[in-house]
């Protein structure tokens, strides 16, 4: 058992250290300081050691106080009177059941398993259950001192604090061994990197229940809490038993495993065809346009299935989620009075919302994937004026793309705006549309711009660039901290515009002048 | 129509992958670029399509004396590994080629008549590119880099991995193309580079050097190309 803890230990650890090497190396300036030979430098070693290290105790910790301070605890930020120990063994409670089925460490599919069960043919059940456990282990040590933290802020017994994290390994071995149990059943097993539908609409269902009592004042009392977090531990305990019990784990793995790569060298090979998949094999869809409008219609058609689908779907969401808040208004009018000063303030979070449906990466990785990928090898298509000409055409369609999601939520949050009491300044409505579309417009040029200009990919499809990395996450902490940032309608709307208006020009003069050189493959 | 290299130089961190390569090409031959592998095959021909920068030297076409910078549809490239765009079927992906450089090809013929030139199956035409085999793929790459009648056809080992009729088929259609433009074709299988060069070019150490048939019989001219490969790995 011991032995085995070690190993996978230090696997994963020779694994993470080498990726960051790796990364450290994509970095355009670091590339040309750092040696070939870097791999054996012991002191970089120990560094990457340090920094794996760190990201141990990170996951460990920070994200478990993260997971306490936005999500359990998010709502008090916004209306500090809704604070309560019933209001947060509710929202927990609620938020542990998604967990326990979203996401465990048994279903998740990752490269350092294969590497472990697959590759080095180490025993599974062994492997598995140990990993299991210290995932276990390491939940229950992280929430152990945020539950305190802030639980008994919140006045909740001392008791139940001490058994929650428990409570919460126990939802998860319930609902692992449940899966464990279907697998013998049935043999489908469970992915947590493909989820099937009823996670999710499960997940429909208990996130608002998780979070809407709050408002309306009716959360689960204590008592009843209290319970069904007792009851959590019987159920892991029986949970536990079947886990042990379970005889599978290697056919189990193998399944799982399975869809990652078929060998070693073949991850790009099984992403390859995981790509492929996604074209329509429907043979009805033609165009009847020409040339590149052509290749265009073509490829937008093949690949409704990631493309629209999905945009439409989030619509769909964002639709019911603004009837939602409409309907509520008319149910409990006495909130209408919040509900409009959020509106009126909240528009930078906004930002980060629209960066986190909007369809960029999606649509720049299937068209490099399924297009550009085989087309860049044939000289004509790198022709500058088919490059511009073809940018063109895809800017046109991604914007369209990410527009349908951004109207519905401009109509949707003018509507909200007017029936929550109205503004004095009707230009507000005006300014709320426009800047949400400015904002979508801007991640479909910023998206498509950036893989123009760093075109990240080499032929093998294997990403190559730290820049592009570097550009990713400058994205992500950018719409993260305007999250922060609580401005009037007007004032942020006009300076997202603007700053929109902006950025375009600047990526299209960029793009006309670079994109004929760096749209290329990479080697 | 010459195709010149002058002192084409790159390496890798520390490695000298080509060595101030410098030779000329002539129109109408066929080219056997024969190397061990390692030798360097792919990354010449990746720096003439600029695909990745050379550290030096430049090359150029030579038009009856007049030197001129070489511009991308001047180079036609097939990789080793087939790429087609999954996504369309054979038929389209023709068309939408077609379409975008009909100003620029001479004697345009029909869809149907390409896809006879290249014999392909006309059940295939309309089947999605990612469900070809790997020599109709192949044939799908070579087909579109024909039309395109690049002055200069770089070829890496593309023979390699079809099958016997497969790969006559391409000879067969490599010979009667090769007119009017320069074919290089890379290759470590040297009974394919007899059989179908006009003059065999060995890339060892990083240069390009001429393997003089003069008047050796085939036997003796292989075993003098297996020579000048041997002596690399004792460098
Ligand atoms: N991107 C690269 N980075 C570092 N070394 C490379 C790169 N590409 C090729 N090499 C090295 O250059 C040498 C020549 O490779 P290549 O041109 O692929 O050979 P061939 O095609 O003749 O088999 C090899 O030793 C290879 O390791
Ligand atoms: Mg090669």
């Amino acid at each position: 058992m011991l032995n085995t803890l070690r190993l996978s230990f230090s696997l994963k650890n020779t694994y993470r250290v080498n990726a960051i090497l790796h990364s450290l190396k994509q970095i355009p300036l670091l590339k040309r300081l750092l040696p070939e030979t870097l791999y054996q430098v012991r002191g970089l070693k120990v560094f990457a050691n340090v920094l794996t290290a760190l990201w141990e105790l990170i996951t460990i910790f920070l994200f478990k106080y993260l997971y306490f301070f936005v999500m359990v605890c998010g709502l008090e930020l916004v209306r500090p009177e809704l604070q309560s120990k019933e209001a947060f063994l509710h929202v927990l409670l609620l938020l542990t059941l998604i967990g326990s089925f979203m996401h465990t460490n048994m279903f998740d599919a990752t490269r350092d398993k294969y590497y472990a069960m697959i590759l080095l043919r180490m025993n599974a059940r062994e492997y598995t259950l140990v990993n299991y456990g210290y995932y276990l282990l390491k939940g229950i040590v992280g929430f152990l001192p945020w539950v305190l933290v802030f639980g008994l802020g919140r006045e909740v017994p001392l008791w139940l604090c001490l058994l929650i994290p428990f409570a919460v390994a126990g939802t998860k071995l319930a609902v692992d061994s449940y899966s464990l149990w279907d697998y013998a059943q049935t043999g489908h097993v469970r992915n947590d990197s493909k989820l099937k539908k009823w996670p999710w609409l499960l997940t429909a269902v208990l996130l608002p229940l998780a979070y809407l009592p709050l408002l309306v004042g009716a959360v689960l009392p204590l008592k009843v809490s209290a319970v069904l977090w007792v009851l959590c531990i019987p159920a892991g305990l029986l949970g536990l038993r079947q886990i042990l019990l379970f005889r599978y784990y290697r056919e189990i793995n193998q399944e799982l495993l399975a869809g990652l790569f078929t060998q070693i060298d073949a991850v790009q090979k099984a992403m390859k065809t995981a790509n492929e998949k996604v074209i329509s094999a429907d043979l009805t869809i033609t165009s009847q346009k020409n040339g590149f409008e052509f290749l265009n219609e073509l490829f937008i058609k093949r690949h409704r299935k990631i493309l629209w689908r999905s945009t439409l779907r989030i619509a769909g969401i964002c639709a019911i989620l603004c009837c939602g808040v409409l309907f509520f208004m008319t149910i409990k009018p006495e909130l209408k009075a919040d509900i409009n000063e959020m509106v009126m303030t909240w528009l930078p979070y906004f930002a980060f919302i629209m960066y986190l449906i909007n369809r960029g990466t999606g649509f720049t990785n299937a068209l490099f994937m399924n297009c550009d990928h085989s087309l860049l090898t044939y000289s004509f298509y790198k022709k500058p004026k088919f490059v511009l000409r073809l940018f063109q055409i895809r800017l046109r369609e991604i914007i369209k793309i990410n527009a349908v999601p951004a109207l519905v939520i401009g109509a949707g949050l003018s509507a909200i705006l007017y029936v929550s009491g109205g503004t004095e300044n009707p230009l507000n409505y005006v300014v709320l549309v426009c800047s949400v579309t400015a904002m979508s417009v801007f991640f479909s040029i910023h998206y498509l711009t950036v893989y123009y200009l760093l075109q990240p990919y080499t032929a093998g499809t294997e990403m190559k660039s730290g820049t592009y990395r570097i550009v990713m996450v400058l994205t992500y902490v950018g719409c993260y901290a305007l999250m922060n940032l609580r401005l009037p309608i007007l004032v942020f709307g006009v300076a997202c515009i603007a700053f929109c208006v902006l950025y375009c020009a600047v990526a299209s003069v960029l793009v006309y002048k670079y994109a004929p050189r760096t749209f290329r493959l990479r080697t | 129509m010459r195709f010149v290299i002058d002192h084409l130089s790159k390496h890798f961190e520390r490695k000298e992958v080509l060595k101030e390569i410098t030779f000329t090409f002539e129109e109408g031959k066929i080219y056997g670029l024969l190397g061990r592998n390692g030798a360097g095959k792919t990354t010449l021909f990746n720096c003439l399509n600029r695909d990745i920068r050379a550290d030096g030297g430049t090359f150029f076409l030579d038009e009856n004396g007049t030197p001129r910078e070489i511009s991308a549809e001047d180079i036609g490239y097939v990789l080793s590994t087939p790429t087609v765009p999954e996504f369309l079927t054979g038929r389209e992906f023709l068309k939408f080629f077609l379409d975008i450089n009909a100003s620029s090809i001479q004697n345009l013929r029909s869809l149907d008549e390409y896809f006879d030139m290249m014999s392909i199956a006309p059940e295939d035409r309309d089947k999605l590119l990612k469900d070809y085999s790997h020599g109709t793929k192949n044939k799908m790459q070579m087909l579109i880099n024909i039309i395109a009648q690049p002055k200069v056809l770089l070829l890496d080992e593309p023979l390699t991995s079809l099958d016997v009729v497969v790969a006559e088929e391409m000879k067969q259609l490599l010979r009667s193309q090769k007119d009017g433009k320069i074919t290089i074709f890379s290759t470590h299988i040297m009974d394919l580079a007899l059989d179908l060069c006009d003059e065999i070019v060995l890339l060892s150490h990083g240069v390009l050097e001429v393997v003089e048939k003069s008047n050796l019989d085939n036997q003796e001219f292989k075993e003098k190309i297996i020579a000048a490969l041997k002596e690399e790995s004792y460098a």
